[in-house]
């Protein structure tokens, strides 16, 4: 069942009836995050801490690469200087860091959300991705009762809703 | 309508009094038995105070030029931190009967004999010195009584007219800030080593003062609330005086990475006699202290999310950064007066001395308004503040 609202305000009151209920909310979307819905979806997100890793990660193997090229496989004597000419290494760790973290962090989301370029977008609404506040429930969810379910949100001022 | 009144702890007081006489006692004992570390340890703790006060105001005034809602309730803190800048342009002015114990450039006979602080005395020479460190206190005092002022008048008055006036002299203030604080640090602490210049000397001590104003600021809030005050004090405050320090953290580290590895790389003689004096000997080991207290504590244990709204993580950040800007101020100066690495009681006692004065001129300025102002326009959001 999808509900459609025009305001924040409607869709936010039609959420926590539908919570005080004790019926799952599939998915909202809405054109702008809004607190009470991000914290009441009470969805956790460890992609900070694969990010983290992947930064750890990178950071070593550039590191590891330069120090590779620059003393064991091809050493060059510049201006005197030490083979291992390490604080010059850390700028294109720095860089190279952010690179590998962006594309590995942007990869391991799409696995994880299951997008692919070319992939055929689900639109539960038209409105979903311009103004409108949506908010999906699935039929199949425990407690859920489809007449209940509709009375509520017609209740809060749903401007459409799709069974 | 909230309204907190700071009571002036009387133990607090006495305490404060304690180690003003204890710094006294310091410095007398310093000038007499050795002039030249006294004058050094002066330096410093002037420098280490003045930074905190200038980086408090600079925050203030940023506060009122992005807009910022969450902090509107606490801008007393910074308002009473930077009150200590009259007591510290008193100390700066008195510096000026130890410029022969600090600055080479301030010996005639030496200039006498070097072409290069011949060139430079154009600009650094004693009275020229002298009237620069008048200028900025000037300066300074002048844009942050204003700012208070306007302030309190909008307690009493209400309305609009005093914020779009707060927001107009923040936008002067940091300007006059970036120029004379810039020289100010020149004139300070690069001119001890006269013949030595970096270009982004003078943006690193500013990104420094910043960062550790930030972070006293943070301190005395959170201080503040365990013993009861500021109550609104939430979570999503906490995080959002973490990223100010988070973030300085890294520019902090930036701008020092950015100093030595330019030095470092170019290699010319005139540039790394700084580093030369500075990495041998007891001094190496304060680089790297320097580095891991300002940039590498803050940016690991304040990066993730429950650490960076947690007073139990924030309050020993905080306190090893204090550390930190000692280190890095004692780095500054000790290899260019004292050409060795001399701690103990003395630099103990002046700074506690320091200390003393600042807590002091602290609450006796938070007592003097009421501690979360009242007609702020933004003081619904920052007490609602949420995220």
């Amino acid at each position: 069942m999808v509900g459609v609202f025009d305001n924040e305000f409607d869709l936010v009151k039609a959420f926590e009836k539908v919570k005080a209920k004790g019926v799952k909310v599939d998915e909202v979307y809405t054109p702008y995050p809004i607190h009470e819905i991000l914290e009441g979806m009470g969805k956790k997100t460890r992609i900070t801490h694969a990010a983290f890793f992947y930064g750890l990660f990178g950071a070593l193997t550039v590191l590891g690469g330069m120090y590779y090229a620059a003393v064991i496989s091809w050493p060059l004597n510049f201006g005197g200087k030490p083979f291992n000419t390490f604080p010059s290494f850390i700028v294109v760790t720095i860089v190279a860091t952010i690179l590998i973290v962006t594309i590995t962090t942007l990869f391991t989301f799409s696995a994880r959300a299951q997008i692919f370029p070319g992939k055929a977008a689900k639109i539960v609404h038209p409105g979903a991705t311009d103004d409108k506040f949506v908010m999906v429930l699935k039929s199949g969810e425990a407690g859920f009762e489809a007449g209940e379910i509709e009375q509520i949100l017609k209740d809060s001022g749903a401007s459409e809703i799709i069974k | 309508m909230i309204d907190e009144k700071f009571v002036v702890p009387k133990k607090l007081k006495l305490i404060s009094y304690g180690l003003i006489a204890i710094g006294i006692v310091t410095f007398a004992i310093g000038f007499l038995t050795d002039p030249g570390r006294a004058w050094s340890n002066y330096l410093l703790n002037n420098f280490y105070f003045v930074s905190i006060a200038v980086g408090a105001s600079f925050f203030l005034s940023i506060q009122y030029i992005s807009q910022a809602g969450w902090s509107a309730a606490f801008k007393r803190i910074p308002e009473a931190i930077s009150a200590y800048l009259p007591f510290a342009a008193v100390f700066f002015i008195l510096l000026v009967f130890g410029v022969h114990s600090l600055y080479e450039w301030s010996h005639p006979e030496e200039v006498a004999s070097d072409r290069l602080i011949q060139h430079k005395s154009v600009y650094l020479n004693l009275p020229f010195f002298a009237v620069r460190i008048i200028i900025f206190f000037g300066l300074w005092i002048l844009m942050t009584k204003w700012l208070r002022k306007v302030s309190l008048k909008e307690d009493a008055e209400g309305g609009m007219a005093h914020f779009h006036k707060s927001e107009l002299l923040s936008k002067i203030f940091i300007f006059i800030v970036a120029v004379t604080f810039s020289a100010f640090s020149i004139d300070m602490l690069m001119s001890l080593q006269v013949h030595w210049f970096s270009t982004i000397f003078a943006a690193k001590m500013f990104i420094s003062a910043f960062h550790h104003g930030a972070a006293v600021i943070t301190l005395v809030v959170i201080l503040l609330h365990r013993f009861g005050y500021l109550k609104v004090l939430n979570r999503s405050h906490l995080h959002d005086f973490t990223r100010y320090i988070f973030m300085l953290a890294i520019v902090w580290g930036y701008f020092t990475f950015a100093q030595f590895m330019l030095i470092w790389y170019g290699n010319i003689p005139e540039e790394t006699s700084y580093y030369v004096h500075r990495w041998h000997g007891p001094f190496e080991i304060l680089f790297f202290a320097s580095i891991i207290l300002n940039w590498f504590i803050p940016f690991l244990f304040l990066m993730p999310r429950s650490n960076s709204r947690s007073k139990l993580v924030m309050v020993p950040v905080i306190i090893l950064l204090m550390i930190g800007q000692y280190v890095e101020l004692y780095y500054e100066i000790w290899p260019a007066t004292l050409h060795e690495a001399k701690f103990g009681l003395i630099e103990i006692g002046s700074w506690l001395g320091y200390a003393g004065l600042f807590i002091l001129v602290l609450i006796t300025y938070l007592a003097k308004a009421s501690l979360i102002p009242k007609n702020h326009p933004y003081l619904e959001e920052s007490v609602h503040h949420h995220f």
